[in-house]
Formats: C-alpha cells, structure tokens, sequence
C-alpha cells in the first residue's frame, strides 16, 4: 500500500493532485481486516468525470451498508499521474484504502460510452492485472462490467469474466454474496463463474461460443456449458419505491462535471424516440412517489451539505406528479437552502408553471432537443416534437428573461437529405426571429442561438440498429452545408469532429472479434478515446489492419431485418419484432405514441410481469 | 459587524486541496449551514470569505484560518463549530472560532517545521558553511534572485531516531503586499546534497505578527 508519504513524489508534480489523494466527505473508511469482500468500483474516465455519474454513488452505499463489505473507488489516472505512476512503480489502487486494485475481491468497471474501452485495459494494467479474462484465475480479482454499453458487450467480452446486463441495484448485491460464499467455500474461478451465471442479468461471456459465416456475418451464438441460459434477461428494479435514492454522496472537493445533489425521479422513457438506446434499454418506464423523493433529497442534503439538487432522469417532465414533487420539494428547499434545477426539460411540456417552480435557478440559458430541423425528420425519429411546442417553449422562456437557447439537433439520421440540413438553420432562424416579436423580452440584451449537432450513431436496441452509418466524407458535407445555410450572427453552430463517431458505431455494433482490435490499438498507445488531443484515428486503422479486421463492416454496412445481431443473446426487453417494425414506420414517416397514451407491445412489460400503464386512469 | 475568524488544521489528504477548491468548500457548507454569516451586497451577493496566508499544494499546517463577519453580535461560535466541522474534508479540523482579535494584515511571519530525510542533515552543515544561499523567486514582475541567508544565518537540525532531521524556520510570511518566502525555496536548495522536495514535510506551526506575538 502506497501510504500518502510514499505518493508524495508522484503528487508532486501532477495537476490536480487532489483527484488521487481521496479523504472527500462522505467516502467511506473500514477496516479491511473486518470486512469478508472488497470491491473496487472504477470508473474508467478521469474522477472529475466519474465522480459525475449517479449510478456510482447508488452503488456505492448500497454495497458499503453490507458492514462486513467495502466498496471503494478507483479512476483513470490523467496522462502525468499515470506516467508517475508508471515510472515510480505505483500500481492503480482505490482511493479510500489507498490499496491496489489487484488485492480486491472484485475489480467492476462501470460502461457508460463505448470509447472509455481502451481505458479499462489502462487501468487493468496499470493495476498489474492480466487484461484477458482468460489469463487470470481465481488468484485474480474478478473483473466485471456494468452500465448502459453490456447492452452489447461484446467488443469487451474477452476482457471481462462478468457483465452485468440491466440495472445493479439488487444484482450486484446478488454478485457479491456470491463472491463471498465461493471465496469462504474457495471455489475455482470456473465454479464461481457457473455459480454467478445463475443470477437473473449475468452474463458470463466465456460460456457463449460465436460462430461465423463465410460472410463474416454471425450464425449462432450459443452456450457452451450445461444450465446457462441461451438469452441473458436484463435485471430490472421493478418498484422503484423498494430501492431509495442515496441518502449520502461522496462529495468531491476538486470540482467536477456534475457537482451537486441529484435524485433519480424516475427509470425508463415513456417516449421511444428511434434513435435513443437509453429511451429502449432502461425500459419499461418506472416513476418514484413523490414522498420518497422529497424525503430523501432532503436527507441527502442533509447529509452532503450541497445547495443544489438537481431532478435526474431520462425525462424528468414526464413524471405523473411532477408538480406534487416540486411542492413537496419547495416547501423545504428554501429553508434549507437549497436551489433546485431540472436538468431535462423537454419542449413539449415546458410549462408556465414549471418555469416558475424553477425560478430560483439562475437563468444562464435553455436547451431543448429538437433532433432534426425538419418535421417530416423529426416524425422519422418519433421525436414527437413540433415547431409550435418549440414556439411556445422558447415564448415562455423568453418572457421570463432568457436570452440564450441551446437547440440540440443530430446529423446523418436514416433518410435525412439536405433539406433537413436547411432545417436546422431554418428552425434556428425562427427561434431568432421569434425573440424579437415577443414585448416583454429582456431589454437591451440581444439573443443568442446555438445549434449543437451531433453526428448521430445507429445505436443497438433501437429501430435504427439495422442502419448504416453515414460516412465522414457525408458528414463533412453536410457540416459544409450547413454553415452555408446560416445567415445570422446570432446563430452559432458547434458540431464535432466525426472520426470519433466512427469508432463509436464501430464498438456500438462491434461483435468479439474486435477485442483483438481493442487491445492492439491498447498496446500501441490508445486510450483516453474521448479526449480529442489522445485520440489518433489513424492508429485505430492501423490496429484493425493488422488484426484483419475491416471496420467499415460493422458501421457502414445495413444489418438485415432477420440477421443474427451480436447482442441478440441478450434481453432487454424490447423485442426485435416491435424494433423492425419501428423501423418501417420510421421509414414511412408515421409516428408512434408515448407509452403512457398508449403502449406499441414492444415486450419490455414482460419484465414487470404485467402491463406498464393503468391506462383507464387518467396519466396525463 | 464581527470579524470572525475560522481556524483550521490542513493535514495528510487535505493537504492536496488548492486554494480554490478550499474556497468552494468552504462557501458551499457556509451557505448550506445558513449561519448568519455576512453577504457582500450587490447584484450577485456572495459570503465575504477571505483566507489568511494560505499554503502552498502539499504543504500541511495546524494554524491555517480564514475570516468571515457576521452582524450577529451573540453569535454562538460553539455552534458555529459543530455545523461545519461534519462537512469538512478528512485533514481539515476546525480548532477553534472566535472573534478576530488582530487584523491579518499584521501577519508578518510564519514557523515551519521541516522533516528532512537522512541526507538532510549533510544539506543542513553545507546551507551553515556557505556564505550565501542564493535560489530564485518567481514573482508577480518576474524571477528574482534571493539570499537565504538575510532571513536565516544558521539553521539548526534536530536528529531523528529514524535517519532524518528536524529544522524548524522562521520566514517572512504577509497577508498583503509585503514580503514572502516559501519554506520550499530552502528545500530547493538542498537539492544538491541529494534531497528531494519529495521527501520532506512541510508543516506550518505558528504565524507571528510584527511585535513577535504569535497571531490568533
Ligand atoms: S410494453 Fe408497451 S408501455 Fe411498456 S414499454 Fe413497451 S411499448 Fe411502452
């Protein structure tokens, strides 16, 4: 263990040292001679940015309430602290015990984006660990994965003995236990992975054989062992009301991304726009009361000392009783200092009321998703949004005193043409126009428009899966036509570089094969994928070269509608029956209802064991 | 108004908190606590908080404080103590608040104690024969040369059971404009006798105002 004495020369010339050092309030301290299991939670991204994810800290104290359990926390070291370490001999070790990773009984690693991958061989090995799953046995921690991209895990499959499919609220607990008893009983690695597979979500990749056609498309995946199951099915919380929300935070004192209280208000998405894999997977669509919430929040700011709380969720204005939670949550705030903000206001919703219930927090600016610049576009991706709910949202916004509006839109969509593009710059134009029309605007004060378009990526588990993405030399295109389209200084237009995109679609489809591919790209210098000054796209080329593998198959290539998809050993939930059949209305342009006006049968209800909505009640 | 002064130790991990990151802590649990403490006025009001000499990345200290006022002349400090001290950062501990009963400007120096590794003892014989110790200073108008020896002639080690050695300075330390040495300068200087910045410890043990009263 390197004690804070012995890191000091490393700490010495890092920035930010504070991100390696932990002792934030709210960490949690045992003594490792009294626990039965240790857990290292990583997040395989720098700690500013991990410390940012909610599903972390749930995790986290809900592991730690086990008192004979200890959960700690490890992240990517930043580009001088690994090399630090690197040269100093300093293996990666979690914050709170300062110990290395490789004495943990388990190693988990959070997939929240695809191009943290090459980061979880960084950490692997800074941590000594062997990369490949195949290379390590029961002397080695086991190392597994959980988050939105096991949804398809399989780039990542011959790096992990476990991936957790679905939400880990009781299934890591599950893990765990199970850990404890083969540790105390000292099964082998094999026994203790036969023992995990039989836990509802567990997906045990080395228990699965894929084969290929000639092709090179997949034939059957199926398992080698007897008693595992041909489909892993997605664990899922089926009351949230039976697990509540964190009621302490790690509270970290270098500042990060997101640094405030937050409370999840809700699960799932009732809305089902095409081209979003979080609004399919986390389905169905599942509300916490009210009283909970509030009671929590206020117990969580409590306990953290935080001013801010934020409502979080995939759509928080979809929750029935939006408004009963922000008076719940009024009548305490104000008292207790507290400012609360919502983080995804949604256009169609966007409301006098709402605004007012928010007012206390700062009016910086707003930002709505419209997606595509067009309405026939935005009935492709069921974005079901119209230019009068734009209208009307930023007509409220800017009477109550906004200036800036940030509008979300993507690029490359399935059947976009260049007059979508137009679009874009249309809509934004009118936004402008509009501001200029409304009396009570702020005086004196200029608008300013911002269009942020991303590069959209067909996503598995969405009715866009079977599409191919568009290519750079497209993108650039229509980036180009675009600005062209763009006649107000008031508009300013941000858009990424797509090379990044690629990769992304490459993993998001990626079968195993591109593991080998991973870690060449690993060995030869990649990772930190995310940030643009570490990301060489060459590299990545020159790593599926020689590897033989060709990209362009994954992402550029259509998947057929009865095509075996290297995910489809998974369940979560939605069937591939409603996704095709998602997919030819998307084609035809006709839109598809919320799930609480009226449910599509898209088989996620199976999980819940009955139908999501009491739809004689009124829910909207 | 009361100036009331905050003080802390700044130890082990908290030694890596920059001042900046400090002062966002310190806001938001000030804030959160909702203790009468004053708010500058204007169109953005935010708590008057200002922190006195505040140390170096990595150096530790028991005497570190910062100032806050208060309209509230029967403020129960006692109090005040217990709703901030659950929110700190592990290596900060509030020892003691109370009234301000100097002003910080009157700070004019700061004791450290120095724990050097074995070879420290050697830098220690070779900094008393030299005659003059000279290191560079960055500063707001450029770098400029020192001599180490104008604020201290002769350091005196104090072995350690362990191989190292103890020194204990004084150096000038101001809250304003005057003047500063960073006891990390003369750990600089020992880095031809084979020490390493690294390997020593910094500890801020007591500030001293200009008739050499210790500052509290
Ligand atoms: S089963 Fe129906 S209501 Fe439930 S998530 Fe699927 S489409 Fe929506």
């Amino acid at each position: 263990m390197p004690t804070i004495q012995e890191l000091r020369q490393a700490l010495f010339s890092v920035q930010k040292p504070g991100r390696y050092t932990g002792g934030e309030p709210g960490s949690v301290l045992k003594d490792k001679t009294k626990v039965d299991l240790r857990v290292a939670f990583c997040f395989p991204d720098t700690y500013e940015i991990g410390m940012s994810f909610l599903g972390e800290k749930i995790l986290y104290e809900l592991l730690n309430r086990h008192e004979n359990w200890w959960c700690e926390r490890a992240f990517m070291p930043w580009v001088d602290m690994k090399e630090q370490m690197e040269t100093l001999g300093i293996p990666l070790y979690c914050l709170e015990s300062k110990d290395p990773l490789r004495e943990f009984d388990i190693v988990g690693f959070s997939l929240e984006y695809e191009l943290c991958y090459t980061n979880v061989l960084a950490m692997l090995q800074l941590s000594g660990i062997p990369l490949r799953a195949a290379d390590r046995d029961e002397r080695w921690p086991l190392v597994i994965a959980g988050g939105p991209c096991v949804c398809n895990g399989e780039p990542m499959a011959d790096f992990f003995d476990v991936m957790q499919l679905g939400e880990g609220e009781q299934m890591l607990q599950d893990i765990c236990a199970c850990v404890e008893q083969g540790k105390k009983a000292g099964w082998n690695r094999e026994r203790q992975l036969l023992e995990l597979a039989k836990i509802p979500g567990v997906y045990v990749p080395a228990f699965y054989d894929v084969t290929y056609g000639e092709d090179g498309r997949i034939r059957a995946v199926a398992p080698n062992r007897p008693g595992v199951p041909a489909r892993v099915t997605k664990a899922i919380v089926r009351d949230m009301d039976s697990f509540p929300p964190p009621e302490n935070f790690v509270v970290p004192i270098v500042g990060t991304v997101q640094d405030r209280a937050s409370v999840e208000v809700l699960r799932g998405c009732v809305r089902g726009c095409r081209f979003c894999q979080a609004g399919q997977i986390y389905r169905p669509f599942r509300e916490r009361s009210p009283e909970l919430i509030s009671g929590c929040a206020r117990t969580l700011c409590a306990n953290t000392g935080y001013d801010e709380l934020s409502l979080m969720s995939l759509s928080t204005s979809d929750h029935s009783r939006l408004e009963e939670i922000l008076d719940r949550l009024n009548a305490w705030a104000e008292a207790d200092h507290v400012s609360l903000s919502l983080p995804s206001l949604r256009v169609d919703n966007f409301s006098q009321s709402l605004v007012e219930k928010t007012s206390r927090v700062r009016k910086s600016g707003l930002t709505f998703a419209a997606e595509a610049g067009t309405q026939r576009l935005r009935d492709v991706i069921n974005k079901n949004v119209t230019w009068e709910q734009i209208e009307r949202g930023c007509r409220i916004a800017f009477s109550e005193g906004y200036t800036s509006v940030k509008l979300y839109f993507m690029m490359g969509l399935p059947t976009e043409t260049m007059e979508d593009i137009k679009g874009i710059a249309d809509t934004a134009q009118q936004v402008v126009d509009l501001f200029y029309t409304i009396p009570e605007r702020p005086k004196g004060k200029g608008v300013q428009v911002t269009c942020s378009v991303a590069c959209f990526v067909p996503k598995p588990w969405t009715p866009f899966q079977f599409c191919a993405q568009d290519t750079r030399e497209t993108l650039r295109e229509k980036q180009k036509y675009l600005l062209s389209c763009v006649h107000s200084r008031k508009i300013k237009v941000n858009y990424h570089d797509s090379a990044t995109s690629v990769l992304e679609g490459i993993f998001a489809k990626g079968d195993r094969r591109l593991g080998a591919v991973i870690e060449q790209a690993f060995r030869q210098g990649s990772f930190f994928d995310t940030w643009e000054e570490f990301f060489d796209y060459d590299r990545w080329l020159a790593a599926f070269k020689a590897c033989g593998v060709d990209p362009d198959f994954y992402n550029y290539r259509a998947i057929d509608l009865d095509e075996t998809a290297p995910w489809d050993h998974m369940d979560v939930g939605v069937g591939r029956a409603f996704l095709v059949r998602e997919y030819q209305k998307a084609l035809r342009a006709q839109t598809t209802p919320p799930c609480n006006r009226q449910c599509s049968g898209c088989g996620a209800n199976k999980l819940l064991g009955g139908p999501c909505f009491a739809y004689d009640q009124d829910q909207l | 108004m009361l100036t009331i002064r905050i003080s802390f130790e700044k130890r082990a991990e908290a030694a890596y908190i920059s001042l900046l990151d400090l002062q966002r802590v310190f806001h938001r649990i000030l804030k959160r606590s909702g203790l009468p403490v004053y708010y500058t006025q204007g169109f953005n009001p935010h708590i008057y908080l200002s922190f006195n000499c505040p140390l170096s990345l990595g150096q530790e200290s028991i005497c570190e404080s910062c100032e806050v006022k208060t309209a509230d002349e029967n403020a129960d400090l006692n109090a005040w103590q217990d709703a901030l001290q659950p929110y700190m950062p592990h290596g900060i501990r509030i020892l003691h608040i109370g009234p301000a009963q100097r002003k910080s400007t009157e700070i004019q120096a700061a004791e450290y104690e120095l724990t050097l590794p074995p070879a420290g003892l050697e830098a220690v014989e070779a900094y008393n024969r030299s005659p003059q110790v000279l290191v560079e200073k960055k500063t707001k108008r450029g770098r400029r040369e020192l001599d180490l020896k104008t604020w201290l002639p002769a350091l005196q080690a104090e072995p350690l059971a362990g191989g190292g050695c103890k020194v204990t300075v004084r150096l000038p330390c101001a809250a304003g404009e005057g003047d500063n040495l960073n006891p990390a300068l003369l750990l600089a200087s020992f880095a031809p006798c084979g020490v390493q910045p690294w390997q020593c410890e910094i500890l801020r043990t007591r500030l001293f105002t200009a008739d050499g009263s210790e500052f509290r």
